[in-house]
This record gives C-alpha cells, sequence and structure tokens, in this order.
C-alpha cells in the first residue's frame, strides 16, 4: 500500500503544516509518494522541506520514496535552477520528466538548495552568498550596506544550528521574491530545515526540569528563541538566535522556527502569523525560515 | 613588546582553504588555538590580533577567538584588536558584552583605540582620557574629570582588572598599540 502525499498548490510556510500531515504518524509504515504534479509555486522553505521528509523517511530505513514532479513546464525549471531536483535524485525515485541543468546569469535564486552536513558546508554557503546578497539586500532592498554582513551572519548562524544540534545534516536555500499576498514587497527568505532530533530533544536533558509539565516541542522552541538557551553549559552559547532577532526588530523581518510539533515566530507588524502554534502535525526536525522585506522609504 | 598575529593567515591554516570569512565554533576554536600557540612560544607583553584579512566575523567565532581568548589569557596579557570594519566590532562587541568582557579596539588609520564590550561608563571614560592624554594616576584622573578620588580609583581598577592599562607604580597607562 501506499500513502500518497499532496504537495500544496502554493507550497510555503503557511501550507507547510497540509504537507506534514500527510504524513500521519512519523515515519509512516507505508511507502510514501510524494505528488507534486499540481504544485504552482513553492518557496525554499517548501522545497527543503520535501527534501527533508526524503531525509527522515531514508533515516527511519523506509522504502526508497516517490516523488511526482511538476506538470508545469515553468515550476519544473524553476525547482530545477534552485538546485532541488539534483538534491532530491538521491532522496525519492522520481517520476516525470527533469529538466537538465540549471539557468544561467542572474537570478532571485541567491543560494541554491545546499547540503549542510558538516562545518565546511557553512563556510562554502557563506562564501557563496556574500556577492548576491549584497546585489538584492542593499540594490533591491534598500537595505544599508552592513545589511550584508549581517545577513549572511543569520545564515552561518542558522546553518550552525544545523550541525551542532541536528545530529544530521540538512538544506538552506535563499531567495528573493515578491511577497505580494502578505505585504506588497521584495522579500529575502532564508530557510534551512534538517531531519535531526528537533529543538524538544536537543534542549530536553538540559532544560526540561525547569518546565515541568510545560515541556514539549513549544516550550523547547520558547526556550531556544525567547530565552536564548543552548544545550550547551558555555555561557558564550545561545547567542546567534539573539542577534538575529536584534536586526529582524530593526527591519520588520520575521524569524519562525517549527519543530516536531509547534512553530514558534516572531512576527512583524505586517505579518497576521501568530506567535505559537501547537498540536501541529508532527514533523522530523526542525525548519527555520528568516525573512527580510524590502524597507519602505520612512526607513531607508 | 608587541607580538602581532595575522588572524586572515591563521584562519587559511584552520580551514586549508582561502575563505576569508570568519565563521563556525570549530574554525574559531581552531584559530583561537593558534593564537595561543603563538603566545605560548612568545615573550611579548601585548598580542595585537589584526583582523584586516577578514571579511565576515560571526557570532560564534567572536565568542571562540575573542571572548574565550580574553577569559583564557586573562593575566598574561595586553589583548588588542587591530583592522576591523565597523560591522567587525557588532559582532565583537556583542559577544564581549554578554560575557561582560571588553578590549581595546585600534581602528584603521588611527592609533587610538576604542573600546568594544562592557565595562561600567565611569571606566569607559577613563580609558578615552587615558587613551587619549597618556598615563594618568588616580589624582590625575580625577583632576581631569572631575571625580571624586574613590570614583576615579574604582574606574581604574575595572580598567586594570580587564587588562585594558597597565598599572605601573602610581600610574596607569595606555596600552602599547605601536
Amino acid at each position: 500500500m501506499t500513502r500518497v502525499i499532496e504537495v500544496p498548490t502554493h507550497f510555503d510556510d503557511r501550507s507547510f503544516d497540509t504537507f506534514a500531515g500527510g504524513f500521519g504518524e512519523w515515519p509512516p509504515g507505508e511507502k510514501v509518494l510524494v505528488d507534486a504534479r499540481g504544485t504552482q509555486w513553492a518557496s525554499p522553505y517548501g522545497l527543503i522541506g520535501i527534501l527533508t521528509a526524503g531525509q527522515a523517511l531514508a533515516e527511519a530505513k523506509r522504502e526508497k520514496p516517490l516523488l511526482t514532479v511538476p506538470t508545469s513546464d515553468e515550476v519544473k525549471r524553476y525547482w530545477a535552477r534552485a538546485g532541488f531536483f539534483h538534491e532530491a535524485a538521491e532522496l525519492f525515485e522520481l517520476h516525470g520528466k527533469v529538466p537538465r541543468g540549471g539557468a544561467t546569469g542572474p537570478s532571485d535564486v541567491l543560494l541554491d538548495v545546499t547540503p549542510v552536513r558538516a562545518t565546511e558546508d557553512v563556510h562554502g554557503v557563506v562564501h557563496k552568498i556574500s556577492e548576491g546578497a549584497s546585489r538584492i539586500l542593499h540594490g533591491e532592498l534598500g537595505l544599508e550596506m552592513k545589511a550584508t554582513l549581517r545577513f549572511s551572519m543569520a545564515l552561518s548562524e542558522a546553518c550552525q544550528n544545523i550541525v551542532e544540534h541536528a545530529g544530521t545534516g540538512g538544506w538552506v536555500a535563499v531567495q528573493a521574491y515578491t511577497f505580494r499576498r502578505r505585504l506588497g514587497r521584495r522579500v529575502v527568505v532564508i530557510a534551512v530545515s534538517d531531519a535531526g532530533v528537533g529543538f524538544r530533544r536537543s534542549l530536553e536533558s538540559a532544560h526540561a526540569k525547569r518546565f515541568g509539565e510545560r515541556w514539549g516541542d513549544g516550550a523547547a522552541l520558547e526556550a531556544a528563541l525567547i530565552q536564548n538557551v543552548s544545550r550547551f553549559r558555555d555561557p558564550g552559547r545561545g547567542q546567534g538566535l539573539a542577534f538575529i532577532k536584534r536586526f529582524l526588530d530593526q527591519w520588520e523581518g520575521k524569524i519562525s522556527i517549527r519543530s516536531g510539533t509547534a512553530r514558534l515566530s516572531i512576527v512583524p507588524p505586517w505579518d497576521e502569523d501568530v506567535p505559537m502554534n501547537e498540536h501541529l502535525p508532527h514533523f522530523p526536525g526542525a525548519q527555520v525560515q528568516i525573512i527580510i522585506p524590502a524597507q519602505e522609504a520612512k526607513t531607508r | 613588546m608587541i607580538q602581532t598575529i595575522r588572524i586572515g593567515l591563521l584562519l587559511r591554516e584552520a580551514v586549508a582553504a582561502p575563505y576569508r570569512n570568519l565563521v563556525t565554533r570549530p574554525t574559531g576554536a581552531a584559530v583561537r588555538n593558534r593564537i595561543e600557540a603563538t603566545l605560548a612560544d612568545s615573550n611579548c607583553l601585548t598580542a595585537l590580533l589584526d583582523f584586516s584579512d577578514i571579511e565576515l566575523v560571526d557570532l560564534s567565532c567572536a565568542d571562540e577567538v575573542v571572548a574565550k581568548l580574553l577569559l583564557t589569557v586573562r593575566t598574561a596579557y595586553f589583548v588588542v584588536l587591530q583592522g576591523l570594519r565597523e560591522d567587525h566590532h557588532e559582532a565583537i562587541d556583542h559577544v564581549l558584552t554578554h560575557h561582560r568582557l571588553a578590549v581595546a579596539s585600534v581602528p584603521p588609520g588611527s592609533r587610538a583605540p576604542r573600546l568594544l564590550g562592557w565595562v561600567p561608563a565611569d571606566a569607559r571614560e577613563a580609558f578615552t582620557c587615558i587613551s587619549e592624554g597618556g598615563p594618568l594616576d588616580v589624582s590625575g584622573l580625577c583632576h581631569n574629570l572631575d571625580w571624586t578620588f574613590s570614583r576615579g580609583r574604582e574606574a581604574l581598577d575595572d580598567l586594570a582588572v580587564h587588562r585594558l592599562v597597565q598599572p605601573v607604580g602610581q600610574l596607569y597607562y595606555p596600552i602599547q598599540t605601536a
């Protein structure tokens, strides 16, 4: 028997829970088919979410899942250009015609879907992003020049969380696009996802006790993002997320972290999300999304 | 005597690649170990860490390289940073403030250091006074800043604890940077 999981038509952080809910109990007992035929658009968060599902299934030693590629040529080309199929081919049995190679020339894809498994990968990511980030952040979004370095720092810290806490590898992708429905402005989005142990298990031994019965995915996210705690006793730890929050506040940016059955967000005024979502369908590991919007004239 | 340590060179040795970004904790720890090894073989009094080849310093590396070095060598050396750009300051200032540490940084093209990190406000003012005006004793500082003697002593004690001035007899000297 095969469990068919439909990728939402518009696949981003908002529709992610529908995708996650398709898996039921983790890991699902049946063979999985991820059906993206009807997908018209996917954010970097959505793309690496699909890969995370594939990785989690592989690590649970489940049969290699199937992935039917989008029917739309335009969507397929975009996914290919973002490097998605290159990574997906390792984790899924791909069905449908996949375009070869990527596009050349300037692109809104600031960083292809890139695996992060070790410290060297973080160096590679930061090295690769620096030039394009300046063009988009300063040139298009109207952020000050030093924003590029803050952005690279945020990316570095987010990727390091995979290496240091997940206990397995993950992915990162960065893209610029226009947030028509929610904001009506250009944004840059960093998406980072892993199929690892998640925040609750990572922090459990050091912090569960003081939360008592409240301890769970939501409390673990609160401990990490609001209280800046770390599983390490080193007092220098836990500053990365604090720093990211500080500059996102300045730029009216948004960070949300989903882990297990909860998602916690620092919500800027332009967004209608709720800060804490609990009792969501379980999904392995942790998914981080950072959104930096174009600055309005008054804040430039 | 001053020992200048080029961080860019240590970074390239640590990652065995031509990257100019000081990122990740393991990289920061490897760079710090090399700094400590260099200092162990040196009879210098001041370690001048030169960041001029560095493009980016992230929080993890600021913590591993600068904060942990200050915690380790606190009683042995004066540590001064040079070649930092404005955006480097932000990461280093953030982690040092978190640890309640401070370090002197010499801006490019200047010999007057500025403080990064946390010291009490009076200590910061005293640091500027001594850096710009040269060595002072407690009475001299209090005269210049119109402070009481105890206030001046406390400010200078704070700077001495953080290895931000060099006490010699009754005088407090600016850290040697050149």
